[in-house]
């Protein structure tokens, strides 16, 4: 029985490939004859032996397939021919091409064909694609794809660029006002992000709402502390003596251009002090800890501050009424 | 982060704020600038008695706002309320009985929105000064210039504050 059966398959698909290097060589020798591409020629040849041609070029490591069923209607065969996975690495990347064009808004069109044949590309590696109801399937898949779902794979797409360059992800809705929307939400995403990291304690909060809520007691933290410390300063600001910290702020910052050519004067009459308060200013400024560095120096200030007076016979107790510096100066 | 709209094609497109606002506030020139021309501010303010706390305030506001160079909204929009606030003051007090306020009469219609997150937003865009119409993208980046400023203009203020401190304390 068995070895009965063996021979005529043998010889069964002997007879197939002696058909398939036939079809072949006249698929070469008859290449202008359709002027198409090869899918058209193929089929003019004979459809199911072009079919059969194919599929076994396809499928070479996996297991042996029953022949397949052929029907016999031409526009199913043609429409099948698109549909199938005939040359699959062709067609992903067309499909990948059409896909990374899809910037432009009349997006729906291309992306459905692209959609249409990476969706059908794929089960079509499985099943065998000539059957009308796979063909329904197909077309049923294709309908969902079209309406809006939630997003599927996770392809890294919709990278910030100047224009809209969104990638429509597998089985995302490929309408341009979900891209454009899809896109706004990547941006505001992109500075929540950043505000997190600036706002201490962020990181761990997930959810927009309470990040923003923290951003927002931040933010009014600040200005409370803004408004705590100028309360301090005019507190502590009218028995000062401005002349001194303007030099030393002028010895500070050398980007200052204006200060410089303002306080030009002032500065040469008290040529002695002022590399010892350079030495001092920098000294402070480098420092890290504010506070610990202004009250470990308390004692230093005190002992240029004392001098400065007397060179330039400045009244505390009267009231300075936005006296220019130069003035000021000039008296001493 | 800083990637460049496109100047080429537009030259009223909007310049990008950011080449990394934080490290731009936190460096240590900045702050020295900021507070060289607070104190240089402070001069300026000293007005017989009235010294208050607020006008020490704007003014650091002020000097915080130039620092920024004018790419920010907010630093813009402190630098010129400013003055219009005056403006407005003065002009109020002239038009006061002149004219009855007509168009003001429709009232608000009820919003229908009361997403959190929408209304959180607002609150953000009243802290954020010259921020109220802004959309959100564009609310975030000018609240993390902001939020970085402010940390830096704190400190600043913190150092002044403990330099005049110990400055005063010693002759007194």
């Amino acid at each position: 029985m068995e070895p009965e059966l063996e021979p005529p398959q043998l010889q069964f698909r002997s007879a197939e490939m002696g058909c398939a290097f036939d079809d072949f060589h006249g698929l070469i020798s008859t290449p202008q004859v359709t002027g198409g591409s090869s899918f058209t020629a193929l089929l003019e040849l004979a459809p199911p032996q072009a079919v059969e041609l194919l599929v076994t070029e396809d499928f070479p490591a996996k297991q042996p397939l029953p022949p397949p069923i052929f029907p016999t209607d031409i526009g199913l065969i043609h429409r099948a021919s698109k549909f199938s996975v005939f040359a699959s690495a062709d067609n992903s990347m067309e499909s990948n091409t059409i896909l990374s064009v899809s910037n432009s808004i009349p997006v729906k069109q291309e992306d459905l064909d692209a959609d249409s044949r990476r969706n059908s590309s794929s089960p079509a590696g499985s099943d065998q694609s000539l059957k009308s109801g796979k063909r329904k399937e197909r077309e049923k898949k294709l309908k969902e794809s079209n309406k809006k779902s939630k997003s599927k794979a996770a392809n890294d797409d919709g990278e910030e660029l100047p224009y809209v360059h969104v990638r429509a992800r597998r089985g995302q809705a490929t309408d341009s006002h979900s891209l454009a929307e899809r896109a706004r939400r990547e941006k505001i995403n992109a500075r929540m992000k950043l505000l997190q990291e600036l706002v201490p304690g962020c990181n761990k909060i997930s959810g927009t709402a309470m990040v923003l809520d923290e951003i927002i007691n931040h933010v009014q933290a600040l200005q409370r502390q803004v408004e705590f410390l100028s309360m301090r300063l005019a507190a502590v600001s009218p028995g000062i003596d401005f002349d001194l910290d303007s030099l030393f702020t002028v010895n500070g910052s050398s980007n200052d251009n204006s200060y410089s050519g303002m306080l030009a004067p002032p500065i040469c009459t008290e040529g002695q002090l002022d590399g010892a308060r350079q030495l001092q200013l920098q000294q402070l400024w480098h420092c890290d800890e504010l506070h610990q560095s202004v009250w470990a120096r308390e004692t230093d200030t005190s002992n240029f501050i004392a001098p400065a007076n007397s060179l330039l016979s400045y009244d505390s107790t009267s009231a300075n009424s936005g006296k220019p510096v130069a003035p000021r100066c000039t008296t001493s | 982060m800083a990637e460049s709209s496109n100047s080429d094609a537009n030259s009223r497109k909007r310049r990008k704020i950011d080449p990394d606002s934080q490290t731009r506030w936190r460096s240590e020139a900045e702050q020295r600038i900021y507070s060289s021309k607070l104190m240089d501010a402070l001069h300026h303010v000293r007005r017989p008695g009235s010294g208050g706390h607020d006008a020490v305030r704007d003014a650091a506001d002020r000097v915080l706002a130039a620092s920024a160079r004018g790419r920010t909204r907010w630093s813009r929009a402190i630098l010129t309320n400013r003055l219009s606030l005056r403006l407005a003051q003065i002009n109020r007090k002239h038009k006061k009985a002149a004219k009855p306020s007509a168009g003001k009469s429709c009232s608000r219609k009820p919003a229908k929105k009361l997403p959190p997150v929408e209304s959180k937003v607002k609150v953000l865009s009243r802290l954020v000064p010259g921020c109220r119409k802004v959309s959100l993208p564009n609310l975030l980046e000018e609240t993390t210039d902001y939020i970085a400023a402010l940390e830096m203009q704190v400190k600043a203020m913190t150092f002044l504050t403990g330099l005049l401190n110990a400055g005063a304390a010693a002759p007194a």
